[in-house]
């Protein structure tokens, strides 16, 4: 494991809290149809999905390539709205909210972790992070004590003045996950994140995730095709032609 | 957010596109700046030529109809010495009146003893001329090689010695202190003569009168007109141009109320030469500024429409974590407005060393129907200056704007998905 890392795993954390079924869902999704034209020819990425998720679940979305996973999970995020069938955030409609709104709401709720990381070229490490704090309005040295507090959590503040372009894959996925962390959202959406990356910083993504999951109880929808990451996730979705085929919740895991 | 800051890291993203759009935006500054600053010098040389060189001061005062009416009645139409002493006076007492000099035409003809010609003489007293002139000429024109020659003298001590325009003393083979004779007709009509002697001559500045203008002291004009203590106007001049329109209208009413009807012109309504050089050159402003402004335009919307496809994705990302529409469009139109005033800073800069340039190197030139050469000199229209910087920096945002809100409506996740 790199030494960066042993931080976050301290002895005394205690096993992931397993997702209730009595808790109240943060995210309920109610017959969600997705379709998009291609030509003349509307395709339905996704066919009548119905979920929910709660609060600190650690949860995986997985299957074939063309299965419906970025649209389910750009609907999860909310950028992006269902053709039929019924958001709830947080026991909120998502419906009826324009764009504005909207966009608001995912600034305060939702974090984003990219396949491609994602991050602002011309932006340190440090001023990445600080970006979705910026947008919020919050005052600039605020802003940066917390997007400084979110890189020591990663373990980069070290590099906190380097730009995107100086940092290696795992480093600016780190980058990216601070980025998403340091608004305290509820949910963080991660589409793919280590895609990208070698199974060794794939591994140590997929860790801080998970202890963050575990530290800060945030939930964690992420998408995958590696089947080494699946066995360390607390519910699997397994998608095929826009629907859920399987949707599996597992039983405690070991760290990794 | 701070957009400054990130506006100002985006342009330095692709520099050669951002130094050539800054390049563009700077030439186009420079050129309107160097021109407006031509213009100045050369409005401002006009001016001065009008009010100093011509003698026509800021502001004439003649009876209402002199204008029109003067040659046919010129008996009804000219002040009498006690109408001259109550308006000066009344004028004098304005705050920005400095000096009154009454001013008598003639016209008629002069000869050599040989050969004889038209004139058209301008009755002025020594004292008055001289300090009509004062300020006539800046100490940058002589040192860029105006000679003080241009300056026009009439003796104080001599009734008869007069001022003859360069092409006149050349067509009649006259020299300084040659004699000449003069024909004129007096206000009653009768024929009246008179010797003179050339004490100088001048260059009206004008091929169409250089070979037939004169000044003569008012003693002498009105000698020959027999116009004993008269005057056919007032030249009123000011201690500060930008009063002249102030003054008259102060003056109107003050003259009006006191039962003098007279009539009072600027100097630009009389000085139709100062108008049409100052029609022309804003004309010709006005079509460089809208050359340098399309190209200013053009330039800044094809720089951010590219710069807004390369970053497709990022505007993704960032509308995925919260920044709204507006907040896209504040981003690049801040980019715009940024890469404007840089643009206009740098032109100020490489305007500042063109002028400079130009100003040193003494280049002169003869403008057309003027019989003498002019020096080239470039000034700073600060004026202009900060309404062109206004103007380039709204429009240079401005053309930022279309790309800018397209990018902001892009669908979030075809921006994420864009490669």
């Amino acid at each position: 494991m790199n030494t960066a890392l042993n931080v976050f795993y301290p002895t005394s954390i205690s096993p992931p809290a397993a997702a209730a079924p009595t808790q109240v869902p943060i995210l309920s999704l109610r017959a969600i149809r997705r379709s998009f034209m291609l030509g003349q020819t509307s395709i339905d990425a996704l066919q009548s999905i119905s979920l929910d998720i709660h609060p600190g679940e650690f949860l995986a979305v997985w299957g074939p390539s063309g299965s419906g996973k970025s649209s389910l999970m750009n609907i999860i995020g909310l950028i992006d709205k269902p053709s039929e069938g019924e958001v709830v955030f947080n026991g909120q409609t998502i419906h009826s909210m324009n764009d504005d709104d909207l966009t608001e709401f995912r600034s305060h709720n939702i974090g984003f972790v990219f396949q491609n990381f994602n991050l602002v070229p011309v932006l340190s490490a440090l001023e990445n992070v600080m970006l979705p704090l910026q947008i919020q309005g919050i005052p600039d040295a605020k802003a940066r004590e917390r997007a400084l507090s979110a890189l020591i959590d990663v373990g980069l503040e070290r590099f906190q003045g380097s730009l995107p372009d100086k940092l290696s894959g795992g480093q600016r996925q780190r980058v990216a996950i601070a980025r998403a962390l340091v608004i305290n959202p509820k949910l963080v959406i991660a589409d793919e994140p280590t895609a990208n990356l070698d199974s060794e910083n794939s591994r140590m993504v997929v860790e801080l995730m998970r202890t963050m999951n575990r530290l800060r109880k945030v939930t964690f929808v992420f998408t995958t095709h590696d089947p080494r990451l699946l066995e360390h996730v607390d519910r699997k979705i397994l998608l095929c032609d826009g629907n859920i085929a399987n949707d599996k919740v597992e039983s405690q895991h070991e760290f990794l | 957010m701070n957009f400054f800051n990130l506006a100002l890291r985006g342009l330095a993203r692709n520099r050669r596109r951002s130094m050539a759009t800054l390049l563009a935006i700077a030439f186009g500054f420079a050129a309107i700046t160097l021109f407006a600053g031509y213009t100045h010098n050369v409005y401002s040389g006009l001016a001065r030529q009008s009010i100093h060189g011509e003698l026509i001061g800021h502001l004439t005062l003649s009876k209402r109809g002199m204008k029109r009416e003067g040659k046919l009645n010129p008996e009804r139409y000219l002040m009498t010495a006690a109408e001259l002493t109550a308006v000066s006076k009344l004028l004098y007492q304005e705050p920005h009146v400095r000096f009154v000099a009454p001013r008598l035409a003639l016209n008629g003809l002069i000869s050599n003893g040989r050969a004889s010609t038209i004139f058209i003489a301008e009755g002025i007293e020594p004292l008055a001329m001289k300090t009509l002139q004062e300020g006539l000429i800046t100490a940058r024109e002589v040192s860029a090689g105006v000679p003080l020659s241009f300056i026009k003298k009439l003796d104080p001590a001599h009734d008869d010695v007069v001022e003859l325009s360069a092409g006149l003393v050349d067509l009649l083979h006259l020299s300084i202190g040659a004699q000449a004779s003069v024909l004129t007709s007096t206000l009653s009509g009768q024929a009246n003569a008179a010797d003179m002697t050339v004490g100088g001559q001048f260059n009206t500045g004008n091929a169409g009168s250089n070979d037939k203008f004169a000044y003569v002291p008012l003693a002498f004009a009105r000698s020959l007109l027999d116009a004993e203590g008269r005057a056919d106007r007032l030249t009123i001049l000011l201690d500060d141009s930008n009063q002249t329109e102030v003054t008259r209208t102060r003056l109107q009413q003050k003259l009006h109320a006191a039962g003098f009807d007279v009539e009072i012109q600027t100097w630009q309504e009389l000085s139709d030469f100062y108008q049409q050089v100052h029609n022309m050159f804003d004309m010709i402003f006005g079509f460089i500024f809208s050359i340098v402004l399309t190209v200013v335009l053009i330039s800044v919307a094809n720089s951010m429409s590219m710069t807004v496809i390369e970053r497709t994705r990022e505007i993704g990302t960032l509308r995925a974590i919260g920044l709204k529409q507006r907040g896209v469009v504040r981003l690049f139109t801040t980019e715009a407005m940024l890469l404007s005033v840089s643009g206009c800073g740098t032109g100020f800069l490489i305007a500042l060393g063109v002028q400079f340039g130009i100003n040193a190197a003494h280049i002169s030139y003869i403008p057309p129907n003027s019989v003498s050469a002019v020096p080239l000199l470039v000034d700073m229209d600060s004026v202009r200056i900060v309404l062109t910087l206004l103007l380039m920096v709204v429009i240079g945002t401005g053309a930022a704007y279309m790309p800018a809100r397209r990018a902001s409506k892009k669908i979030i996740i075809d921006a994420l998905a864009y490669v």
